[in-house]
């Protein structure tokens, strides 16, 4: 018996399946691109294809991200909040707070040992402080995302942006090459712009982070340079999972499990 | 407007007279709908307002008169407010402002806005208003009144106020020859003090578990029933609410939409224009807004022989005016009294006023068990309601909810 | 004693009566961003910064701190402010939303109120005496600002307006004495040429208190020849009525509200005031065009914008608007549109 989780993203769209012990039996991660119901059928072929199941196999399905409810066949569609916090602790255990930068959503999730979500916050309306941000600069400094990450090595790091706006951002760093600043300095700056604004979105949820391990999940806990900053802003470590971006997807199978296992139920009445 | 008011109204009339069709909610569309009329059709005198400002004396002066804000709701409740934020927006007002002021301005700028005998704004609740009504009076060539509610209840500040309620009063007078007849509003303030008694009661049925009222049902009730006080419709509509809600909790209790399972607090304001989220909330989750923060302003009875001092202590004491304390203090209130499991703040973009302390409300309620869930919307912009993002919010914070112990437990 | 400030409706006079030394709480600063996390990251760079500060203990030691309900955001800096140093004396003004007769009566009760509570942090009771005598000292520099500005206006002040812009800084954080002595020691001091070069402009809006600021504005090609700005001319204003039979206080509550205003104050018998006055000032300094500075989310100055634009155009005085959060770099983002600003100035001459 074997249960499977979907996460849809804006950029990406991972599947991860598990069997009944909840070890991870394969994952897959392809990109959204236009049209997101033929993701999800890339993403859940490849997956059982590497497990070499059939859809026999699959006791339960639960998809989560925006693109949730666009998964056909699904038992349940959860939020990526319960999964992220879900996904994390079978990865990771001790963390108890979560930073989770996708690319159109950036949030902080406190939970407790058992994965219920005590507070979370998200991103306001603005891309700052998500992948989409980064995405934009690193248009705006004609460097891949991947290179983006690398880029902020040897920096002095006196350079400060001044704007979070992602339109205004894109014409400081303009004007900003325009004016001969170094690419490292600029790309440092950029960091710690979105740490900031990262940082803000968890002291409001977690003020006080001494007894809150903290980890982060998703495409950007990639960029060394911004869980650099992260970290010294926040001054705390924080612990990276080896797939960052199947946590939500692996969440949601675990929430598939619990739930055709019949365990988990905490649904109450309020009579 | 005006026909589109008229039209409401045959479409409201036709639907109450229906078998099983006089429901409480048509009811309330129906006595504001026909409030639009009266502002609109040009046989009435007509004041434009702040917020707080004295609605019931009015009423006895012979005014229709109203919140300017209530036309902003209006233009986003029916679908056609993009028209007059574009307008505003010609003309120079951004979109980091008030959108219930901007719809009102560029209404009034596309000649949607009745030209008005007076003009009355008031300090509370927000600056935002008083540009808004001062840009009116140059636009409209109108006199504006204007009344400073001080920030905190003390006698001098409570005298300060009567002084200028009395020299608005005067004001009128002069400006209209409309008089204000003593025994007119003493009559007028009594049935105030009936209304508000009612409304009372509405709130002490809707607090029970589950609640006999359906998310959307109370939407604004609380903030636009001042329009009509003093008129006797204010207590007949009062009833109808009353007399449905406790039909519905001796026939068994709830709502009869859906089965309660999470109870909700809205903080500040609704959304104003159609979207599919507070319905989402209560028919796919069964989480349901029992209590509207905006709805709880009421206040103690008014002496009908000493009215002014009564006037201004309830604009005083408004919630929305003072500390942050005594807006944290009536949230912590109405969540006990409600017995709610969580609140939502849409955080009306632009609104420095009511969403500037969303911080110290959300760490007030959390100090009582109470989460908070706040959001970014704009309540009367819908061009920028990113519907996917607050669902996923939404459905988040429910599910955080409901895996949590209920605070009253 | 230092007693922090926020906002030119403050009554520094009596700031100074009881013995204090105003302390402007000007949002400069290096600490962190986490204002929003109590308030609404959606309000007013100006307020943000100076909560930010109290929250990031960047300040000196304040015997307390004077507030004023000017705005909406204001008000909630006096909340956010007791939450963040629930130690600290606050006091707040609740300043009058319209100048008349009826609310200065209010304001002078408010300012006697002040004046109890000032003498208790100070442990100076603050006289009549003491209060003319500080309203007078003020008038004084007052008379000097206006002497410098006039300097500059003929070309003689060394550094140009961003060097007066230092000595608004300056002034704003430090002793009435010590502000006297700086203006008088800078008006002994010989003119010198610093020329009269660039268009003529009238600065508008609200908070922008660093002097590179007024450097890149006049790199531009414009000459700030008079501002209204509540971190410049109208930080300092005289107070009249020295001859008039009323107590210092009412003196002063009067001055104060009827002083040059900021968007805040209503005018509810003029609707649209603050648009025709400007006009007159620009006019009255030989201003060319308007650059006006709005901090961002400021509600009073955006809410008026339509009826400034409009008496602007009316009177064919061209007008730039400028929004920002306070610092350079949000200015400086817009140099292109300064010069393009200027140089249509120019070819309009």
């Amino acid at each position: 018996m074997y249960f499977l989780g979907i996460d849809i993203g804006s950029l990406s769209c991972d599947t991860v399946i598990i069997d009944q012990t909840s070890g991870i039996v394969a994952s897959a991660v392809v990109p959204t691109g236009a049209r997101n119901v033929k993701a999800i059928e890339r993403s859940k072929a490849d997956a059982m294809s590497l497990a070499g199941l059939i859809d026999e196999d699959i006791a339960a399905l639960v998809s989560t991200g925006y693109g949730r409810r666009r998964v056909a066949g699904r038992s349940a569609a959860v939020t990526e909040i319960s999964c992220h916090a879900r996904g994390i602790l079978h990865l990771l255990p001790e963390t108890r707070l979560l930073i989770d930068i996708g690319g159109q959503d950036s949030k902080a999730i406190v939970f407790d040992g058992e994965g219920n979500v005590a507070n979370f916050s998200m991103n306001d309306k603005c891309a700052a402080g998500t992948g989409r941000f980064l995405e934009a600069m690193a248009r705006a400094l004609e460097v891949d995302i991947i290179e983006l990450a690398q880029l902020d090595r040897g920096a002095r790091g006196e350079l400060t942006l001044s704007s979070m706006c992602t339109v205004f951002a894109e014409s400081e760093v303009v004007s900003l090459i325009a004016d001969g600043a170094e690419v490292k300095e600029i790309v440092a700056g950029l960091n710690r712009s979105v740490a900031n604004r990262v940082q803000s979105m968890v002291k409001r949820i977690a003020p006080d982070l001494s007894c809150l391990p903290v980890a982060m999940s998703g495409g950007v806990a990639y960029n060394e340079g911004v869980v650099r900053s992260l970290q010294t802003q926040l001054d705390v470590e924080i612990a990276i999972p080896e797939k960052p971006d199947i946590v939500g997807a692996l969440g949601a199978a675990l929430v598939a499990r619990e739930r055709a296992l019949g365990q988990g139920e905490k649904r109450r009445p309020t009579e | 407007m005006l026909q589109q008011f008229e039209r409401t109204i045959d479409a409201l009339e036709a639907k109450l007279a229906a078998p099983q069709g006089n429901t409480p909610r048509r009811r309330y569309a129906l006595e504001f709908a026909r409030l639009g009329k009266r502002l609109y059709d040009g046989r009435h005198p007509v004041a434009w307002c702040g917020v707080v400002a004295p609605f019931d004396l009015l009423n006895a002066m012979g005014f229709t008169s109203c919140f300017v804000e209530f036309v902003g709701a209006s233009l986003a409740s029916s679908g056609v407010v993009d028209t007059f934020l574009d307008r505003a927006e010609q003309d120079g007002l951004v979109p980091d402002m008030c959108a219930y002021h901007r719809a009102v301005a560029g209404a009034a700028a596309l000649g949607m806005m009745p030209v008005p005998q007076v003009l009355v704004a008031t300090s509370c609740p927000c600056f935002a208003g008083q540009a808004t009504m001062e840009n009116l009076a140059r636009l409209m060539e109108r006199e504006l009144i204007f009344l400073h509610v001080p920030l905190e209840q003390t006698p001098e500040a409570v005298r300060y106020l009567v002084d200028q309620l009395e020299s608005m009063i005067t004001q009128i007078t002069a400006l209209t020859g409309r008089r204000l007849d003593p025994d007119k509003l003493a009559r007028t303030i009594e049935r105030s003090n009936r209304a508000v008694a009612v409304i009372e009661e509405v709130f002490e049925l809707a607090a029970h578990i589950p609640s006999p009222s359906a998310s959307r049902e109370l939407k604004d009730f609380g903030i636009a029933m001042p329009l009509l006080f003093g008129r006797p419709e204010a207590i007949e509509l009062a009833q109808v609410f009353r007399d449905a809600f406790a039909g519905r909790i001796r026939s068994g209790g709830g709502n009869g939409v859906t089965k309660e399972r999470v109870r909700l607090l809205w903080i500040q304001n609704r959304i104003q224009f159609r979207e599919p989220l507070v319905k989402m909330l209560e028919q796919e989750l069964g989480a349901v807004v029992v209590v509207d923060e905006l709805n709880h302003v009421t206040w103690d009875p008014i002496d009908p022989q000493n009215p002014l001092e009564g006037i201004a202590r309830r604009m005083i004491s408004n919630p929305f005016n003072g500390p942050i304390e005594s807006r944290i203090s009536k949230l912590q209130a109405l969540a006990r009294r409600y017995r709610v499991d969580g609140a939502i703040n849409p955080c009306n973009w632009g609104c420095r006023q009511g969403a500037g302390a969303r911080g110290l409300m959300q760490t007030g309620l959390a100090e009582i068990g109470v989460p908070v869930l706040n959001l970014e919307v704009d309540c009367v912009d819908p061009r920028s309601f990113a519907e996917g993002q607050l669902r996923t919010r939404l459905e988040a914070f429910v599910e955080m909810l409901e895996a949590k112990s209920s605070p009253w437990s | 004693m230092r007693i922090g400030f926020a906002c030119a409706y403050a009554p520094l006079p009596l700031i100074d009566a009881a013995g204090g030394r105003p302390f402007r709480i000007l949002p400069e600063s290096t600490a962190a961003d986490q204002a929003g996390r109590i308030l609404h990251d959606n309000m007013c760079p100006h307020v943000k910064r100076i909560l930010d500060r109290a929250m990031g203990d960047d300040l000196p030691e304040l015997g307390g701190v004077v507030l004023t309900n000017s705005c909406d955001t204001m008000r909630r800096l006096a909340d956010g402010w007791r939450r963040a140093r629930p130690e600290e004396r606050v006091f707040l003004i609740d300043l009058p939303p319209a100048a008349g007769e009826r609310s200065t009566r209010w304001f002078a009760a408010e300012l006697e109120r002040l004046r109890r509570e000032l003498g208790e942090w100070t442990g100076h009771p603050i006289s009549d005496a003491a209060l003319k005598d500080s309203i007078a000292r003020y008038n004084q520099l007052a008379t000097g600002l206006s002497e410098l500005r006039e300097r500059l206006n003929e070309g003689g002040l060394t550094g140009g307006s961003p060097a007066l812009q230092r000595v608004y800084n300056r002034i704003s954080t430090s002793s009435l004495t010590e502000s006297l002595a700086l203006v008088r020691e800078l008006l002994a001091q010989p003119t010198t040429a610093s020329g009269t070069v660039g268009v003529p402009v009238h600065l508008f809006g609200n908070v922008l208190s660093d002097p590179a600021v007024f450097e890149l504005i006049e790199e531009c090609g414009a000459r700030v020849v008079s501002d209204d700005l509540c971190t410049g001319g109208r930080l300092v204003q005289p107070i009249p009525g020295e001859k008039d039979p009323v107590s210092p206080i009412e003196r002063l509550a009067d001055g104060i509200l009827s002083r040059s205003a900021c968007a805040r104050t209503m005018t509810p018998d003029t609707p649209g005031q603050l648009g025709e006055d400007l006009v007159a000032r620009a006019r009255e300094v030989g201003a060319r065009g308007v650059i006006a500075h709005i901090v961002k989310f400021c509600d009073p100055y955006l809410g008026r914008l339509p009826a400034v634009r409009q008496a602007l155009k009316a009177a064919s005085l061209p007008l730039l608007v400028l929004e920002g959060d306070c610092t350079l770099r949000s200015v400086g983002q817009q140099a292109t549109r300064i010069e393009a600003f200027v140089e249509m100035l120019e070819e309009t001459l």
